[in-house]
């Protein structure tokens, strides 16, 4: 067998990669910051909040949908993805009770997305509401091109092997980061949140009333100031200053009608994050 | 736990997280504990290296599977292996192809199910099975029966890989990231990883003024900022934060005895550890 220091060798396995070890700074330096292609450029990635939104009921999600229907009828392309809510954060209790590690809790909190995506699929069926998992996602294409509208978990597929954090237990990659990274994958027309506030505040509006509305930020500013509480999960901030594609997130009040039509045509509504 | 709250448009079920965003620091503070559960504690992880020891073929993975052959009955272990030279080959056509970051995590375990499925092979004599993401759960199954199930290390982000931290735009997470949070969750004895150097070195081993680091934290080996690591640089940073295994040693797989040495609790090699780590994980 052909051996060069000691490994197998074969003509053409020569590559910019072969010499070190993928830990090293040179190889990555080298490769530079490299542009990568757009997946599918002309669609939206939208999630529907979980505790904002579905925990509302009929009243919240109804109008919501209706808005989403017409954006589809005008020719806007989107992948739905549902957040968890307040049954999560009920095993999440349940599983921080019990000392469990943080894989075995963002494992647990993986199922009711699922429930929550399964919910808009039955309500959406009638106008091409698709169930699409992780394993069905290079069948995106397919599902837009039939028509369809893909819903998924906002939950990325991490599970067991999501990292602990410094501070806390709980999955640092939740809906709203598992959304995001879809979007930043796909290189697509923009993330949209749905949420129930008008955007990001100073404060967590539910519970401070002098909190006021911040309707455009930037990521890094927000990481570094301090800020205690956020309208996103903290890692989508983190991962936006280093991401190659979604330089910028839209969170809208979905409870406002008119608020996701606006948004999906580009207005200014809400609150802007950019990198 | 199972009242359901009303009375701001929501329905919540009473719980110690009720109406939080789970965003607030000083709520993620709250739920922070020192003690974690393990699942299955008496297991030792070991990471059979891509790069270092398949891609060596037969001089250097005979020995090791033998080795490994005659430890079983006297340790739990479960093995995880990387890529390798074609990985790499796949990273470097497909950065040239223009793929972007979640689309490499999607597509470089292929090449580590080719050198799973190699070692399952040669360990099926001695129970060697495949351990799949699926099967997660059942991993007493397999431990129970006395088998030594064998998983790729790639962690299953797949597309939703996070944006890079290093520069180059590849994933921070390969295998020995990926294994090292298996070995987490499962709440191991040991993590072991197996190469073709006798640990952590302060530059090439090659030169002669490179000086041979037995003993180190995560967060010190990843302020020196060497040039180059037989371990992933992100798998300091998933150790340093780490509940349950608070320590990873380095080891040269192509010196025979050493993973016996290793799982006997002898100082071999490098050890890195937390620099949380104070022995109070249950």
């Amino acid at each position: 067998m052909n051996k060069r220091e000691g490994k197998i060798w074969i003509e053409g396995m020569q590559t910019e990669l072969s010499g070190e070890t993928l830990a090293g700074t040179g190889i990555r330096e080298r490769l530079g910051n490299r542009h990568s292609v757009d997946v599918l450029p002309d669609v939206w990635v939208i999630k529907i909040g979980g505790q904002s939104v579905m925990d509302r009921g009929a009243d919240a999600v109804h109008p919501i949908l209706e808005e989403l229907l017409a954006a589809r009828r005008d020719g806007t392309q989107f992948v739905l993805g549902a957040g968890g809510g307040t049954r999560a954060r009920h095993v999440y209790a349940l599983g921080l009770d019990l000392d469990l590690p943080t894989g075995m809790l963002a494992r647990l909190g993986s199922s009711v997305p699922v429930q929550n995506a399964r919910m808009l699929q039955m309500l959406l069926a009638k106008d091409g509401g698709i169930m699409m998992y992780p394993d069905d996602f290079e069948k995106l294409p397919f599902f837009l091109n039939a028509g369809c509208i893909p819903v998924m978990s906002g939950m990325p597929p991490n599970e067991f092997w999501e990292k602990s954090a410094a501070v806390g237990l709980l999955p640092s990659n939740r809906t709203d980061a598992g959304v995001y990274l879809m979007a930043e994958f796909l290189g697509a027309k923009g993330v949209l949140f749905i949420k129930d506030e008008d955007g990001l505040y100073t404060d967590d509006p539910k519970k401070n009333p002098d909190a006021t509305l911040i309707p455009e930020a930037s990521a890094a500013e927000l990481l570094a100031s301090g800020q205690d509480d956020l309208i996103v999960e903290r890692v989508v901030l983190e991962y936006m200053t280093r991401a190659e594609k979604m330089r910028e997130i839209r969170i809208v009040n979905g409870l406002v009608p008119g608020n996701v039509t606006a948004a999906l045509r580009g207005e200014a509504v809400g609150t802007v994050i950019r990198a | 736990m199972s009242d359901l709250i009303s009375g701001d448009g929501r329905t919540h079920v009473r719980s110690g997280l009720m109406r939080e965003s789970l965003v607030s620091k000083k709520l993620m503070a709250e739920t922070d504990n020192k003690r974690v559960k393990r699942m299955v504690p008496d297991v030792n992880m070991i990471a059979v290296g891509g790069r270092s020891i398949m891609d060596r073929g037969r001089e250097a993975i005979l020995p090791l599977v033998e080795e490994i052959a005659g430890l079983k009955g006297r340790h739990k272990m479960v093995l995880g292996v990387g890529g390798g030279a074609r990985a790499r080959h796949t990273y470097s056509i497909g950065l040239d192809l223009g793929l972007p970051l979640g689309g490499l995590a999607r597509i470089v375990g292929g090449v580590e199910e080719n050198n799973r499925d190699i070692l399952q092979f040669l360990l099926a004599p001695h129970g060697g099975v495949t351990f799949i993401k699926d099967h997660f759960q059942d991993l007493q199954l397999f431990l129970s029966n006395g088998m030594i199930p064998i998983c790729i290390g790639q962690p299953p982000y797949h597309f939703w890989e996070p944006p890079s931290k290093e520069p180059g735009r590849l994933p921070d997470n390969g295998p020995d990231v990926g294994l090292f949070l298996m070995a987490e969750v499962i709440g191991a004895e040991r993590m072991i990883y197996v190469k073709d150097v006798d640990g952590v070195y302060t530059e090439d081993p090659q030169n002669d003024t490179a000086e041979f680091i037995s003993e180190t934290t995560a967060e010190d080996l990843l302020a020196r900022e060497l040039p180059d690591m037989p371990i992933e640089r992100e798998l300091l940073r998933t150790l340093e934060n780490a509940r349950s295994l608070t320590e990873v040693r380095v080891i040269n797989g192509l010196v025979p005895g050493n993973l016996s040495r290793a799982l006997a609790g002898d100082a071999i090699g490098t050890r890195v550890y937390s620099t949380r780590r104070s022995g109070d994980s249950e």
